[in-house]
């Protein structure tokens, strides 16, 4: 009954809000973080906003936004087209099969969630650079991918409470079972 | 219950979005010689290369009379002058300083003659991703710009242009993990060193960010801290004797040695750089080359 209810409710704001927030966190990545002396502990916002919409979208979308989310990034960097996006899809299934278990509303929760989430793109980005021959070495690829995940985990309660109510704000309405309709 | 086969067309593909990626990805790294990410990407960032293109006459400034518009230029015109004065003085004073010091390698190094070069400006600094390193210039293949080709701040080496489009190109920074580079380590003692080894990215972050590492310089090599990093031209890649930093750290590891050097890179302070008109040549041109020496 309730998925019912949420297939029948169309999204708000879907797209405008995955391009604006796209290109914010590029803009915050490329201009902001990097002139911040945070050395390897540089949180991963891009991340965060796609286990956000992982976690929160709507049903019907949560995959598409995230893929595109991942796509802007690829836009924006210098990487190859599609690893991001990849990596988000791959993300994406596995935040919903979590969230089954646990309560993202759970301060705790939600950044165990961003550690786990924010550790395995980071070290799946580097799988990539890899297999390009661009690595950085495995060892010293997963002390920053920990580094990056210790960063941007206590963040994520916070920008999903203030995306929550953000959107509140916005006017988006709640669906059953603590999801946003975007 | 027999399942609805599905017809693979647009749609889809469209309801399969991660196959569709899935492709992408695979055409890009199977199919390099096809360009396809670079293109789609070089295409998405023509808007920013228009919106900072060739600054021309504003808006406001058209409406001015023909006397107003001289005065104007007069203005910028001694605002130049007073601004090139003050250059040629700063550049008098430090060829006095240098005249003075004896000629040492790296002097001799910096010497060596320089490809023509474009000059371009820095219209997008940064990158989304936090592994990789790069930047956008206003200048591309209209220029005489080629992908591969060295690009610098006066003698100091920033990177490499790494895809080209009409008008403008996308460099990729010697602190991006995939740049790589033969490099020369140079003392300046008594007794002047001379170690090859090769340069490589390690997307470093600050405050250790125009940190780099040097690769394959063997065990028994003298590496001292304080050594000047110029690159090689053994490859042909780059030419001979750009500036690239200076070694910090020298640890031994099993059978190379493990060479730290802080790259003279100021991402900061980078606003115009030079595309150096530089081609790796070809193996017959090359080998041509040492014929030529070896004669």
């Amino acid at each position: 009954m309730l998925e019912r209810a949420n297939n029948l409710t169309h999204p708000q704001y879907r797209w405008r809000l995955v391009l604006g927030v796209g290109l914010l966190c590029g803009v915050l990545h490329a201009a902001l973080l990097r002139r911040l002396d945070l050395g390897e502990w540089q949180p991963d916002i891009f991340s965060i906003a796609a286990l956000y919409f992982s976690l929160y979208a709507n049903r019907q979308g949560r995959y598409l936004p995230c893929l595109v989310l991942g796509l802007v990034r690829d836009f924006l960097s210098l990487g190859l087209l599609g690893s991001y996006a990849v990596l988000y899809s791959l993300l994406h299934k596995l935040a919903s099969k979590a969230r089954l278990r646990l309560d993202p509303d759970h301060f705790v929760n939600a950044a165990a969630m961003a550690f786990v989430g924010t550790f395995l793109v980071n070290f799946g980005y580097h799988a990539m650079l890899a297999l390009s021959g661009d690595g950085i070495g495995w060892s010293r690829a997963a002390m920053r991918c920990l580094s990056m995940a210790c960063a941007s985990a206590p963040l994520a309660p916070f920008v999903f409470v203030l995306a929550n109510h953000g959107l509140g704000r916005l006017g988006v309405q709640r669906l059953a079972g603590g999801y946003v309709n975007v | 219950m027999p399942r609805n086969s599905e017809k693979l067309n647009l749609s889809w593909f469209l309801r399969h979005p991660l196959v569709a990626t899935c492709i992408l990805l695979a055409m890009t790294v199977l199919l390099p010689f096809l360009r396809v990410g670079e293109r789609v990407k070089l295409w998405a960032l023509l808007p920013v290369a228009k919106a900072a293109g060739d600054e021309a006459q504003s808006p406001a400034e058209a409406e001015l009379s023909e006397e107003e518009r001289n005065l104007l230029e007069l203005r910028r015109a001694r605002e130049q002058a007073a601004a090139l004065l003050d250059e040629n003085n700063a550049l008098r004073q430090a060829l006095a300083q240098r005249s003075n010091q004896p000629q040492d390698l790296v002097s001799e190094f910096a010497q060596a003659p320089m490809p023509p070069a474009v000059d371009a400006r820095v219209i997008l600094k940064g990158d989304a991703s936090s592994w990789r390193h790069s930047c956008v210039l206003n200048r591309g293949r209209k220029h005489g710009i080629k992908e591969g080709m060295p690009v610098a701040c006066g003698r100091t080496l920033v990177g490499r242009t790494f895809m080209v489009d009409e008008g403008h190109c996308i460099v990729q920074l010697l602190t991006d993990p995939g740049f790589s580079a033969g490099c020369l380590m140079v003392g300046q003692g008594e007794a002047p060193l001379r170690v090859r080894g090769v340069l490589r990215g390690d997307g470093s972050a600050r405050p250790h960010f125009p940190r780099l590492e040097l690769e394959d310089v063997a065990v028994g090599e003298r590496v001292e801290a304080g050594m000047k990093v110029l690159t090689n031209d053994f490859s042909g890649q780059y030419p001979l004797g750009l500036a690239v930093g200076e070694v910090r750290e020298v640890i031994p590891q099993a059978g190379f040695l493990q060479v730290r050097i802080e790259a003279y890179l100021d991402l900061d302070a980078l606003d115009v750089v030079q595309v150096l008109l530089h081609e790796r040549p070809t193996l017959e041109q090359q080998a041509m080359q040492l014929l030529r020496k070896k004669k």
